[in-house]
């Protein structure tokens, strides 16, 4: 019972992750014109889905990037396993549940947040409150990087700055080179240089976000004693995780597309190559090194740093202050949600407390989606010119 | 090492595969848009209002194409990075031109 409301939610998460982190990949694109709005969803959509099922690693042992509720091999720990895994199966229940909450909340503020860190920092907070402060993994041995130090927090001090700088230069260097040659001429040329760049992004995701989920799902598969294998996940968990997340990107979080691609920067064509090119190079070359990132803070970085990078662009450093803000609070708010979670489902006890807290979630979901319905932004009007209405009532105030 | 340290030490590494890579690759794209307008002339190229423009340089088409050819091969090669990662493979530039191995 409680396996089956783990095995929805962390679909649930997968599928907001899809649709938080559309506006990574495709933002520039929609917002230059290089692809329609529902061209570039489904574009990203289709490269997510396949970046799901080209990745066969298993991702098994995610969680032990920050929180020790697994040995090292992917099992589950024993201890946790004495009540026939409900101690486990909650803590990632009443985490995941953390995370979906606070994705929803920045989708509707229309904040690009970190999916990842908002997973992270579900599963943080419900370790804490289910295990303690020992349950969590905040440092690691030091032989490398590990740890919420080392997995969550120096990245994501330092990923955002080093895209930001690489698409500054390579802004740079474009319109620098490209004096002389008339606007129109070089607009064709980077529409097309974009949609490549930004397939790139889109594949990417789809290797990476997929697989935490899958490892998440069959984790709780194991605690659950339904599945044994540590060195696979199991098929329909491997289609359904890559479906979930393809289908949140096709549902395109238009809000966060709306301000990534319309209200960091004013993007011309030559701009929206470079923050992708940027973004696709540092999360590949990151991934490489096991330098775990968050996508969307790279995007970000990027857009922003080609907003620096072409000379007389208006770069709105209102936006991008509460975009970092967000990023700051994104794992404390998540891990708070996650333990309050936990500290619920602990209370009402067993199945009825998972179901609790699962309604819970449902219920609150459903309240963000009314509020949303007040100010819809979709496909029509996503690039519809940015007003900075909202701004100044949130400096006064 | 500690965290910091580690963390710094990617760092650089991430940042010079950034502007020689990310940076670098869209410069080149630049050159051969640029090379492209160089090649077709009049229109394609600012030049003052009334005037017919610059003449089209055949030259500047082929400039462009190697440009273009070297930025997809690197996709390519970006491509086949992503895929050969997931599959549990490492590209490998130790023959200079890329080959797979087996992660070790």
């Amino acid at each position: 019972m409680i396996l089956t409301l783990v095995v929805i939610t962390a679909l649930g998460f997968d599928f907001t992750n899809g649709f938080h982190d559309t506006a990574n990949a495709m933002a520039t694109s929609i917002a230059t014109g290089a692809l329609r709005p529902k061209v570039a969803v489904l574009l990203s959509a289709v490269l997510n889905l396949i970046g799901a099922f080209l990745s066969i690693e298993v991702a098994l042992t995610v969680t032990n990037a920050v929180v020790n509720i697994q040995n090292s091999d992917g099992a589950p720990r024993p201890e946790l396993l004495a009540d026939g895994g409900t101690a486990l199966l909650v803590i990632v229940l009443t985490g995941v549940v953390g995370g979906i909450l606070w994705n929803l909340l920045t989708w509707l503020l229309g904040l690009p947040s970190s999916s990842s860190h908002a997973l992270f920092g579900g599963l943080i907070g419900a370790t804490v409150a289910g295990l303690g402060w020992a349950g969590v993994n905040w440092t690691g041995d030091g032989s490398k990087l590990d740890g919420v130090l080392g997995k969550v927090v120096l990245p994501a001090l330092m990923s955002p700055l080093i895209a930001g700088v690489v698409a500054a230069a390579g802004t740079w260097l474009i319109y620098r080179i490209t004096v002389g040659v008339a606007a129109r001429f070089t607009d064709n040329g980077f529409r097309w240089g974009q949609i490549g760049s930004a397939s790139l992004v889109s594949l990417a995701h789809g290797t990476n976000d997929a697989q935490k989920t899958m490892g998440v799902i069959t984790l709780a598969l194991i605690a659950a004693g339904e599945w044994s294998d540590t060195e696979d996940i199991p098929l329909w968990v491997r289609v359904s995780c890559a479906l979930a997340i393809a289908l949140g990107t096709y549902l395109g979080g238009w809000r966060i597309i709306r301000t990534l691609g319309k209200g960091l920067v004013e993007i011309a064509p030559p701009q929206g190559f470079a923050a992708e090119s940027a973004a696709a190079t540092v999360i590949l070359t990151s991934s490489h090194l096991g330098f775990a990132l968050s996508t969307t803070q790279v995007a970000t970085g990027s857009i922003l740093g080609s907003g620096v990078g072409r000379p007389g662009a208006t770069v709105r450093w209102a936006v991008a202050g509460r975009m970092v803000t967000a990023w700051l609070i994104t794992l404390p708010a998540a891990g708070l949600t996650g333990a309050l979670m936990w500290f619920g489902a602990d209370l009402i006890g067993g199945v009825a407390g998972a179901a609790a807290v699962f309604v819970l979630m449902l219920a609150a979901a459903a309240v963000m989606y009314r509020l949303s319905r007040r100010s819809p932004v979709d496909h029509q009007n996503v690039n519809d010119e940015w007003q900075d209405a909202r701004e100044p009532a949130r400096a006064a105030g | 090492m500690g965290n910091l340290t580690l963390a710094l030490d990617s760092a650089w590494k991430i940042l010079l595969a950034g502007l020689l890579l990310g940076a670098g690759l869209p410069a080149v794209f630049a050159v051969g848009i640029r090379s492209m307008a160089y090649g077709a002339g009049g229109d394609a190229e600012a030049h003052a209002t009334g005037t017919p423009g610059p003449r089209p340089h055949p030259a500047g088409r082929i400039g462009a194409y190697a440009c273009f050819a070297v930025v997809l091969l690197a996709v390519a090669l970006g491509i086949t990075f992503v895929v050969a990662t997931g599959f549990g493979k490492e590209l490998s530039f130790e023959h200079i031109y890329p080959t797979l191995t087996g992660k070790d």
